[in-house]
């Protein structure tokens, strides 16, 4: 219960303190406004908490996903996001499930056919949830006839989402290996 | 606790693997200097090169190429193996991923 509530905590901090530094940037630094889907940094923080604390991680991720458009900015997106958050949270686990069952299981060893302390296997884990992210919240959006303010929802609105989770969680784990650098090298020795 | 601590354990290594290939760890300018002699040195002769040929070329102190070997081997960027011609001298090999 203990773990439970520390990884919760950690989550939730971790994915509302991306998404606060993401509307910053997209609302207030000169060439990124409002270009903020290229990239989505809040996706670093799907793929991190699944992966390193598993799925007992999406409730906090779904809350930290809520809070943004519901709590900070409430009336951000003129449509419902409890599915849509929803889709996006699943969208890590999902990418999980399909490569276990590919037989690609995820763990951490070397010999683990994916290995949690490889970032190339954590890029491949990002660039599938991204691509089911994409497609399933733009077919739920599409189906339900729904937009984002002065957006439409199509194929173009499906590919800015997928590079854009991918940029934005490389830029957030690049920026975390520059930030944690005296603590990666203490947890070395 | 102690699973949480783990799993932090498990993201740092992975975040370690990604600043080792991006090379952002530490090189001072002296060291820097090393490395770049055994790219060019390398590139020359299409094989490895020699110790003495790197201080020669770097222009560096003999005992600060060794400290630089040494550490560019621990961080698996170079390895060092005995010269076919003069087994008490050691060839600098550049590492794949280079």
């Amino acid at each position: 219960m203990k773990n439970f509530l520390t990884l919760s905590v950690t989550t939730y901090l971790f994915g509302i303190t991306l998404w606060v530094l993401w509307y910053f940037v997209d609302q207030n630094v000169p060439f990124l406004m409002g270009e903020g889907s290229w990239y989505y940094l809040p996706h670093a923080a799907r793929v991190l908490c699944v992966v390193y604390f598993g799925y007992k991680a999406i409730p906090a991720l779904y809350l930290a996903e809520l809070s943004g458009p519901y709590l900070l900015v409430p009336g951000l997106y003129p449509f419902s996001s409890y599915l849509p958050s929803f889709i996006s949270v699943i969208s890590v686990p999902l990418a999980i499930q399909v490569l276990r069952l590919l037989s690609f299981p995820l763990g951490d060893t070397a010999s683990s056919p994916l290995n949690k302390r490889n970032y190339k296997h954590i890029y491949l884990i990002t660039f599938i949830s991204a691509g089911f992210n994409a497609i399933l919240v733009n077919l739920y959006l599409s189906r339900n006839e729904l937009n984002f303010p002065g957006l439409i929802t199509n194929i173009e609105q499906l590919s800015r989402f997928f590079v854009g989770d991918i940029i934005g969680t490389v830029l957030v784990f690049v920026s975390l290996s520059y930030i944690l650098k005296p603590i990666i090298a203490q947890s070395r020795n | 606790m102690k699973e949480f601590y783990k799993n932090i354990g498990d993201a740092l290594s992975m975040l370690d693997g990604l600043e080792k290939d991006l090379n952002i760890r530490h090189f001072t300018p002296n060291e820097l200097k090393v490395f770049y002699t055994i790219i060019i040195q390398s590139h020359k002769t299409n094989k490895g090169s020699n110790i003495t040929e790197i201080v020669e070329n770097s222009g560096m102190s003999r005992s600060t190429v060794y400290k630089t070997l040494k550490k560019l081997s621990s961080e698996d960027i170079i390895s060092l193996s005995p010269s076919d011609r003069d087994g008490r001298e050691s060839l600098v090999l550049l590492n794949s991923r280079i």
